[in-house]
């Protein structure tokens, strides 16, 4: 190993990664890989209707040995997540549903049984009599008087309304002002391993183990410790390779709270995966939001303030632990984003309905509100007759004003917004682009330019979440260092990686300070019972948070191991240093190795004054502002609309992103570019419809469509490292990013290419059909009286 | 997502098939590639007593040139025609529509005798098929029949299969060295269901000329002399002349009530069209 | 249960295995291999892609039993594959993995594109790899790998293999098997379908003011006879019942006559392979004064755990002609559970529709018979509802006028 090697591991190396093998050789374990003894498979009875009033559940005496319902869980609580926010309406979500039922595919009954197939087909054998009511689908219409409710005792349907008013009535003397109805479809996150769960009692620890793919194994054990009223030390969460998060996978699941009660009583582990239909039908917990937002401006594009009414669909029941007001409780805050301008006013809903209960996904709240404001910028520029990117430029935060408090008080820690928009905008030659748009594609094609920008804010601190007062506040992240006696080092932390590379990324971290080789660092992690408390992967926050963690108890690895180096070389602490693994002092050095060897396996060469903690160490880190760190990125996206047939191609894709420090610019690269396809899923073909009565109308992947390797195009990507000021290496996080601004970008390249038709698509996933009805729309407007749409299309 | 159980029968020949599948005491349902039929059974959609699967039969896995058409047995693959292992007299229209059936792990199980009976308004064999004029044989206790293959499509999952009958065959007539073909689908997404399909053949020394509206969420609509749809119906330049009013009262007339519907089929067959008359 | 034969990964393997059993359960459940992992169990997704017969093949949509005789090869049997071993240096490389989970199935495609296509552009490899679905990368990373293993196994002088090698005709899998097969499914004495449903408590058709149809359907039509003769032909609920193809009652009807009514049923509808029964309840309402009445009905399918709702309201009166009458009927419903949750609903609410326009056929085809002095029984009904045949002959019908005019204008 020489010194140039060493380097090329540390914080900025593009290392391969430590956990491919495993993986590119079928030999990872997800869930459904584990094999237990005796171990049987559950399927659950879930509700066909999505509200009713549950009159009964009948089991055949037969089978009710192997069939769980509500009736036997009396002692076990239901799942609450309150916010503590003024006004927030706590829901409890039953485990198995009892007086009502809620959405489509909530759990009834479980049945157990030696296959999956044996166990859906008890399903058949279960009755259920279930009272249909009125069911609640469009968030609009149940925040109105009159609305079917959902939970009777609120007497409306909305979980909280938020209102914020900061100067707004200066805006409203703007010479222009554009009003638009924005919305984004519901999705599924579709990872393309869904949720499973092992469950097994283990009689010697007397501990109820459950294997479950979780982003949050911590958080996961708490909550449901505290439903089935175990202490948590009886508790252990194992989450195992992860196969996709997304933030599907961040939450406490009835289905887990099942199984454990379960397994506790029946002598045997039990086992439920998710299937496809379950998790398209049961599972389509995100992005619905609806916008009527205005923006108020000057003649030349100067923001001068935003009107905005948000409300977001939240589901039926309020989810452990980010609650069912996370989206639009955050809206107000994060709608204003990188703009400086002086006025603002926004109302928000968190509005319930027979839907699943919302999750996170990443992006959280973003994707929508960079959809919302991109639009309006864009309408603006129309108004104006300026570039859109010159309207930009007017109103984004300078890098002369960093650190930058905005107006909703978020504050943004470093940057050169204008500039990423700049460099993204260079890229693609506006010039050449709107020439060739002028003189029209020889196929008859519609091109257009369209971009988005926007700030992800990571690894929210305490100040943060202690505001929103849910289950779940983020504190001191910890990481436990313990170097091995040859030498090794092992890493345990609380986070879980589920495809973001820690296994890589973290070792990377803790070699940049210790020197020690990559492949002998070992990251143990998804284990409640080795690792220390954590709130888990979300809100791109590990490799700040996760990250400081290693890097602090990598630092105190160093301290203690110069302590004994010291000693081994016969000289004082403050005359030794640590360099590329070895502890070099006056008169010569001694490697880590042979410290180790020394404090495991020969203590009688220590002194007896020697630091007792050896080497090993358990710290907590928070950055030194914990405000959370605020990366962003410009996106442009270059389309060609087909107007006969409605097809959207995305033809160029330029991101120009500053996530401050890279610790695996790869790795980054992968995150940026995955964000992409999703956020291209939103844009143009992601989409859970429900029909009135609620009932999901995707259950399979031909219904619910998913980009593949031709709908996804190759971006190209440029860097601007502007370093954090608060994180250990200047370190920002970037994990959602890539899928916050797909749908703005594309959205506005998309109503940039229709605009000589006078079309403006406002709604996503723009499908071919919304496509042609919004020409067929303009077109009869222009034309008068209803036009033939054929030969609208054909003259088009 | 696991299906009922259910018997599994695999006769050697056709002889052995047709006793099993006339038994109406119970639901008996034949399997080749199980390419659509899978994922219902895995849904429960379909709930057989019995499966027969007849991809053991030897017959129905041959292929036999006659003067005039390519004869292949209804548990041909479409890699098998895509990959040419099937000669080609089709000017190339059978090997590149079949390449972009679903995906290659798919199309290597799945059948063309099955895609057809499995009536999917929006499958590729039935219109392109239906252009070419071709047509299936299906044999039952009352011996042997021959059907086109746009009438062996009743609707939408529902094929002209009388009781205890089963698809053996389709005949697919050779072209001319003339004949030009024009095959286009509108998908939001590479192997997606398809949204409109249009496809053209012109045979001039046939004097053949056709034209299929096809992926209507019913059967396909054919136009057996598309000469009206193309001006003076000369094959020169077929796209040129493309009558758009008259090919969207067609589809209309055909029970399309969607404007949107009608332009997208419209313009699929226009642009099917287009392309015979460019290749 | 029965004995299959298959060669996984080079090694013998006999195995007892349900017919039900899909190949990749088969490999996960029975032979621990899993690495084949499943992503959506219809075909779509492609994580379960394995090697059959040395081609890529969806493992969840393929039965283990129809693949008897056949040469199986997982991930874990391309430990020492060339190709997958290129593949795996390039995907590491180019960071064409991050959660892992679509990763065998995408070798295995992969692997095939490298194998069978000699100098593929970017987008024709985008293409071929179409059938798999990767929720983390974007795919930039596995395209690129997957050039960089052709462009290098180019330069080194290794052509494509046209159609991967394969000769034989058929399904991938299949024709290895030398002789015929039956075999029987798990007991079904044991199996839990043969327990009965516990008990059935009356079911209620359950009014309520507030519903409305997801799809409704409105039609009037004119008979020959009198409004009285009609309204009392509306107050028999069997000969109603009767004009709905599939539907079939249990027992008379409680209640009534004249007055509120309850009935018990059935309705079979056929749609290709799938089948549904659904069994439920209507009750009957009528109101003598405004010669209206309202039928609200609810069925649920057990197997499909699918549920239908639906309300025929009808009006009879006075025709403009002396004698004859006019009925009104507007029917409505709604399909809840497995069956309604698909995006093509396209083809149910056709079928659908198409079964509402027979039951109005028949409606009027029977009062008119009757009307005509024919006897119940004799009446001219389409017995059973056949989706196919229906669709045919009304749009058949609507192309042949549609020539006609055609032709005339012309």
């Amino acid at each position: 190993m020489t010194a140039q090697d060493v380097k090329q591991q540390g914080v900025g190396a593009s290392l391969l990664r430590k956990e491919d093998d495993r993986l590119l050789r079928g030999r990872g374990q997800f869930v459904a890989d584990i094999r237990l003894a005796g171990m049987k498979d559950v399927a659950f009875v879930r509700s066909p209707l999505a509200h009713a009033r549950v009159n009964g559940v009948h089991v055949p005496d037969a089978l009710r040995e192997r069939v769980v319902i509500a009736e036997d869980l009396k002692d076990v609580k239901p799942i609450r997540a309150v916010s503590g926010l003024a006004g927030f309406k706590p829901s409890d979500q039953p485990i198995l549903a009892f007086e009502k039922v809620r959405q489509v595919g909530e759990l009834l009954a479980m049945c157990v049984a030696d296959t999956r197939a044996e166990a859906e087909d008890m399903i058949e054998a279960v009755d259920l009599d279930l009272e249909e009511l009125p069911a609640v689908h469009d968030m609009l219409a149940a925040r109105k008087p009159g609305s079917a409710l959902l939970h009777e005792e609120w007497g409306d349907n909305v979980f909280l309304e938020t209102f914020v008013d900061i100067n707004f009535e200066a805006a409203l003397d703007a010479p222009i002002k554009v009003t638009r109805e924005i919305s984004t479809a519901r999705q599924s996150m579709a990872p393309m391993e869904g949720r499973g769960t092992v469950a097994v009692w283990d009689k010697r620890m007397e501990q109820l183990v459950l294997y479950t793919g979780s982003q949050m194994p911590h958080i996961v054990r708490t909550g449901l410790a505290e439903c089935l009223g175990l202490g948590q030390h009886q508790v252990r969460i194992v989450s195992p390779d992860v196969g996709g998060g997304f933030g599907y996978k961040g939450i406490l699941l009835p289905e887990d709270i099942c199984l454990g009660w379960y397994a506790m009583r029946c002598g045997h582990p039990v086992r439920w995966i998710e299937d496809r239909r379950e998790h398209l039908t049961a599972g389509a917990n995100c992005r619905e939001h609806h916008y009527i937002i205005t923006g108020y401006a000057d003649r030349d594009g100067k923001l001068l303030g935003v009107d905005c009414e948000a409300t977001v669909d939240s589901g039926a029941y309020s989810s452990y632990p980010f609650s069912a007001c996370l989206e639009a409780a955050q809206v107000a805050s994060i709608l204003p984003g990188p703009y400086d301008f002086p006025s603002y006013r926004c109302r928000t809903w968190s509005v319930a309905t027979n839907k699943c209960p919302i999750l996170p996904y990443r992006g959280v709240a973003r994707t929508g509100v960079c959809y919302a404001i991109e639009l309006v910028m864009d309408a603006i520029a129309r108004e104006t007759g300026l570039e859109p990117h010159e309207v930009r430029l007017k109103n984004l935060v300078g890098p002369e004003q960093m650190p930058f408090d905005n107006i909703t008080k978020k504050h943004f820690d470093s940057g050169d917004y204008p500039e990423a928009l700049r460099r993204a905008m260079a890229a693609i030659d506006l010039p050449a682009l709107r020439a060739r748009q002028n003189e029209g594609e020889p196929d008859g094609r519609l091109i257009g330019i369209g971009q988005a920008i926007y700030c992800e804010q990571g690894a929210h601190g305490t100040s943060v979440y202690a505001g929103w007062g849910i289950p779940m506040v983020p504190g001191h992240e910890q990481a436990t260092a313990r170097m091995t006696p040859d030498g090794g080092l092992e890493l345990r932390v609380g986070v879980h990686s589920h495809g973001q590379s820690m296994e890589t990324t973290l070792p990377q971290i803790a070699h940049e300070i210790l020197g020690i080789d990559v492949s002998r660092i070992k990251l143990v992690h998804g284990d409640t019972e080795y690792t220390p408390y954590s709130t888990g992967s979300w809100g791109s926050r590990c490799a700040v948070m996760a990250g400081g963690a290693v890097a602090t108890a990598s630092r105190e690895i160093a301290k203690l191991a110069k302590g004994i180096g010291a000693h081994l070389l016969q000289a004082k602490p403050d005359q030794v240093e640590l360099v590329d693994g070895r502890v070099v002092g006056p008169s010569g050095s001694v490697s880590l190795q042979e410290i180790a060897h020394t404090w495991y396996r020969l203590p009688q060469n220590l002194p007896d004054g020697v630091d007792p903690r050896g080497l090993e160490a358990t710290i907590g880190h928070k950055p030194v502002r914990d405000s959370g760190t605020f990366s962003y990125a410009a996106h442009v996206a270059v389309v060609a609309v087909d107007p006969e047939m409605g097809d959207i191609e995305i033809l160029d894709y330029v991101i120009v992103e500053d996530g401050g420090k890279l610790i695996n610019p790869m790795v980054v690269d992968g995150q940026i570019y995955g964000g992409l396809a999703q956020g291209i899923g939103t844009a143009l073909y992601e989409e859970m419809n429900f029909d009135a009565s609620g009932q999901p109308l995707a259950s399979t992947f031909a219904d619910y469509l998913l980009p593949g390797p031709t709908e996804v195009p190759a971006p190209r990507l440029d860097h601007m490292e502007t370093l954090a000021p608060y994180t250990e290496f200047g370190v920002k996080g970037i994990g959602e990013g890539g899928a916050i601004a797909p749908p703005a970008a594309i959205g506005n390249a998309v109503n940039d290419a229709l605009k000589g038709l006078g079309v403006e698509l406002t709604q996503t996933p723009m499908t071919p059909r919304r496509v042609l009805e919004a020409i067929g729309k303009a077109a009869s407007g222009k034309a008068g009286a209803s036009a033939d749409m054929t030969a609208q299309g054909e003259l088009a | 997502m696991k299906p009922v159980n259910f018997d599994y029968a695999r006769p050697k020949d056709v002889a052995g098939v047709l006793p099993l599948i006339a038994d109406d005491s119970r639901t008996v349902k034949i399997m080749a590639g199980g390419q659509s039929l899978g994922p219902m059974l895995n849904m429960r959609l379909v709930q057989p007593d019995l499966v027969v699967d007849i991809t053991g039969i030897e017959e129905l896995r041959q292929v036999v040139e006659t003067p005039d058409a390519i004869v292949m047995g209804g548990c041909i693959t479409h890699a098998d025609i895509e990959d040419r292992r099937v000669p080609d007299m089709t000017r190339g229209a059978l090997p590149a529509v079949a390449g972009g059936i679903a995906y290659r792990a798919v199309r290597n199980r799945g059948t063309i005798g099955g895609s057809i009976t499995h009536a999917d308004p929006s499958a590729d064999w039935i219109s392109i098929l239906s252009a070419l004029g071709a047509t299936v044989t299906l044999r039952g206790p009352g011996g042997s029949r021959s059907v086109a293959v746009e009438d062996y499509m009743l609707g939408a999952l529902e094929a002209d299969l009388r009781p205890g009958e089963m698809l053996v065959s389709v005949s697919v007539p050779k072209l001319s060295v003339s004949a030009r073909w024009g095959y286009y689908k509108s998908c939001r997404k590479t192997g997606e269901f398809a949204h409109a399909i249009g496809a053209f053949l012109v045979d001039p020394e046939r004097g053949v000329s056709r034209a299929v509206f096809g992926a209507t969420e019913s059967r396909p609509i054919v136009i057996a002399d598309a000469r009206q749809l193309l001006g003076e119906g000369t094959a020169t330049e077929p796209g040129r002349d493309f009558d758009s009013r008259l090919a969207g009262e067609l589809v209309e007339a055909g029970g399309m009530s969607d404007p949107i519907d009608r332009q997208t089929h419209v313009v699929a067959l226009r642009r099917a069209i287009q392309q015979a008359g460019s290749a | 249960m029965s004995m299959i034969h298959l060669t996984i990964n080079g090694k013998p393997v006999d195995a007892a295995c349900e017919p039900r059993t899909h190949l990749a359960d088969f490999l996960r459940e029975t032979n621990n291999l899993t690495g084949t992992h499943l992503g959506c169990e219809h075909g779509v997704c492609g994580a379960c892609t394995i090697l059959v017969d040395g081609v890529p093949t969806r493992s969840c949509i393929t039965f283990a039993a129809a693949c008897e005789g056949a040469s199986v090869t997982t991930v874990e049997g391309l430990d020492d594959d060339d190709i997958t071993s290129e593949l795996r240096t390039a995907f590491s490389r180019e960071h064409g993995l991050q959660c892992g989970y679509c990763t065998p199935g995408m070798l295995v495609s992969a692997r095939d594109v490298v194998l069978r296509m000699d100098a593929p552009s970017e987008h024709d490899i985008r293409v071929a790899m179409s059938g798999n679905l990767c929720r983390c990368t974007g795919y930039v990373g596995i395209v690129r790998a997957i050039q960089g293993v052709i462009a290098d196994r180019r330069a080194r002088g290794i052509a494509a293999v046209a159609g991967g090698g394969r000769t034989r005709l058929g399904p991938a899998g299949s024709g290895n098997a030398s002789t015929a097969k039956e075999a029987a499914g798990a007991s079904k004495a044991a199996a839990v379908a043969a327990v009965k449903p516990a008990g059935q408590p009356r079911t209620a058709a359950r009014k309520d003011d507030n519903w409305k149809p997801q799809t409704t359907f409105e039609q009037s039509f004119t008979v020959a006879h009198p409004t009285d003769v009609v309204w009392d032909f509306f107050g028999r609920v069997d000969e109603v019942a009767a004009c709905l193809p599939g539907a079939s009652l249990n027992g008379a009807p409680e209640g009534g006559p004249g007055g509120d009514e309850h009935v018990e049923g059935q309705i079979k509808v056929k749609v290709g392979p799938i089948s549904a029964e659904f069994h439920g309840a209507a009750d009957i309402t009528r109101d003598e004064a405004t010669r209206t009445g309202v039928i609200d009905g609810t069925g649920k399918d057990k197997r499909s755990n699918s549920a239908t709702r639906g309300q025929i309201r009808y009006a009879v009166k006075e025709a403009e002609t002396p004698g004859e009458t006019r009925v009104d009927v507007a029917i409505g419903f709604t399909l809840s559970g497995v069956l309604a949750q698909f995006s093509r609903s396209g083809l149910v609410q056709d079928v659908a529709n198409r079964l509402i326009g027979v039951f109005v056929q028949n409606l009027e085809a029977r009062l008119a018979h009757q009307a005509g002095g024919g006897d119940a029984d004799s009446a001219p009904v389409a017995a059973e509802f056949n989706a196919g045949s229906l669709m045919s002959s009304v749009i058949v019908g609507q192309v042949k006028q549609f020539f006609a005019r055609l032709f005339r204008r012309g």
